[in-house]
């Protein structure tokens, strides 16, 4: 019945009207011109969606004037692979991650206790370029485009050069002279007050370095840090940086006996058993690339990779009294308040 | 002819808009902030660097405030701090509420 109706519906229409299927040469033209136009509209409607910048969570949430020009104020994960990094740093810190996509960036914020603590980006490691990923240092400054200028006048390279992102700041990336890649940040929410990093935070920072003398000379000149100089065994050199009263991070020689290390930064999350936490590191498919031993303070720190690579610290700190350690004797000392 | 028309251009402009965004989810090489910067790889680590080799006396912790410059004297490329002054040590108080605000360090 249906296609009877169809059939007889298709009966009425003329032979001529069924016959100019075949196109004008000229329709035919303005057809492609069509075409082409609404594929030129598509690829500038995606334009914007891929040049938009990704827009990172403000450092400090409501906004402070505070400023710590020469603090570490954040620390960024470089990885190829965020899915593992993430199931690694969870179960070991128990931190929680919330995913910002933007032009085709992966990116995931880390939060412990819904502060955030790191940032985790997405960056595939080009074939026949063996890399490892590493955690970027991120130090405050005032100003971003002052501090390029000092770090190229002292024997600085840049790897990304001072650039907006929206909500977060103005940030750049060097290498310093000996190679160690770092980044400032001229936060536009302001820096995170100083205060004691909580268990599972990021709490110190080292520089390990072929030249510290050298070192920290440049870092005292981008930063204005105090240098203070510390006991250090024969043939090494051991300081410690400053600004606004507090320690920001330590400057140490390359270790002698390692022809294959180089100058980087290593940063350190506090923890209260580092023995526990290296242990549960293995168990989560990290390494240890240095045992727990007892440092300075009287605390252990270790140092351990997590499954993709990227080293990493582990810093015990008592809040209560504290045990410092003095020509390899533990000693019991008051806390200052500062 | 009109609705072929509406359709050949409708198809034209979902071929090139997805032509445009899948070539940036894959070719995407950038440090990843948008700008086409391509300096990422650099941010890597070379391969088999060694991190160990900490002797025992290799100390790399903050000072727990009590310790003295060691004096040492000599030619430094830094400007030391005074051998009279204390060393600085951390922040030892701790965040007045959990709630908001980056406490990365």
């Amino acid at each position: 019945m249906h296609l009877q109706r169809i059939s007889n519906l298709i009966d009425t229409i003329a032979p001529d009207k069924i016959e100019p299927r075949r196109m004008h040469p000229d329709r035919l033209r303005q057809f492609i011109w069509q075409g082409l136009l609404a594929a030129m509209l598509g690829i500038a409607g995606a334009a914007p969606v891929m040049a938009a910048p990704l827009q990172l969570p403000p450092l400090v949430d409501p906004a402070s004037q505070e400023h710590h020009v020469g603090k570490v104020i954040f620390v960024e994960l470089v990885t190829p692979d965020i899915a593992a990094a993430k199931q690694f740093y969870a179960g070991l810190f128990g931190w929680t991650f919330h995913d910002i996509q933007a032009g085709g960036t992966e990116y995931a914020e880390a939060s412990l206790d819904g502060r955030p603590v790191a940032g985790l980006i997405h960056k595939a490691v080009p074939a026949g370029k063996p890399r490892q990923p590493a955690w970027l240092t991120f130090i405050a400054v005032g100003d971003v485009d002052a501090a390029k200028k000092a770090a190229l006048q002292h024997g600085a390279k840049v790897l990304f050069e001072p650039h907006n992102v929206p909500v977060r700041g103005r940030e750049a990336v060097f290498a310093d002279p000996q190679g160690a890649v770092f980044a400032v940040l001229a936060s536009t929410s302001g820096d995170p007050p100083d205060v004691l990093a909580a268990p599972g935070e990021w709490i110190w920072s080292s520089l390990i370095t072929s030249d510290p003398d050298t070192d920290a000379a440049f870092y005292q000149t981008l930063f204005g840090y105090e240098v203070f100089d510390l006991p250090a065994d024969e043939g090494a050199q051991h300081l410690m940086l400053a600004s606004d009263n507090y320690a920001r991070a330590s400057v140490n020689s390359l270790p002698a006996n390692k022809p294959n290390a180089h100058s980087h930064w290593l940063n350190f999350v506090r923890v209260t058993d580092a023995d526990m936490m290296a242990t549960k590191a293995v168990a989560l498919g990290g390494r240890v690339l240095v045992a727990p031993q007892v440092d300075r303070h009287g605390g252990k720190v270790a140092v351990v990779a997590d499954p993709l690579g990227a080293p990493f610290g582990l810093l015990e700190w008592s809040d209560t009294d504290n045990k410092e350690v003095s020509n390899g004797r533990p000693l019991i000392v008051k806390e200052v308040s500062k | 002819m009109n609705n072929l028309r509406i359709r050949w251009s409708a198809f034209a402009f979902v071929i090139g808009l997805c032509t445009v965004l899948s070539s940036g989810c894959v070719v995407g090489d950038g440090y990843g902030y948008g700008g086409g910067v391509d300096v990422g790889v650099d941010y890597y680590d070379p391969v088999g660097i060694d991190f160990g080799g900490w002797g025992p006396g290799y100390r790399v912790g903050p000072s727990r405030g009590s310790d003295r410059p060691a004096g040492r004297g000599g030619q430094h490329a830094y400007r030391a701090a005074p051998a009279s002054r204390a060393m600085p040590s951390i922040p030892s108080h701790s965040a007045p509420s959990r709630s908001g605000g980056s406490r990365s360090r």
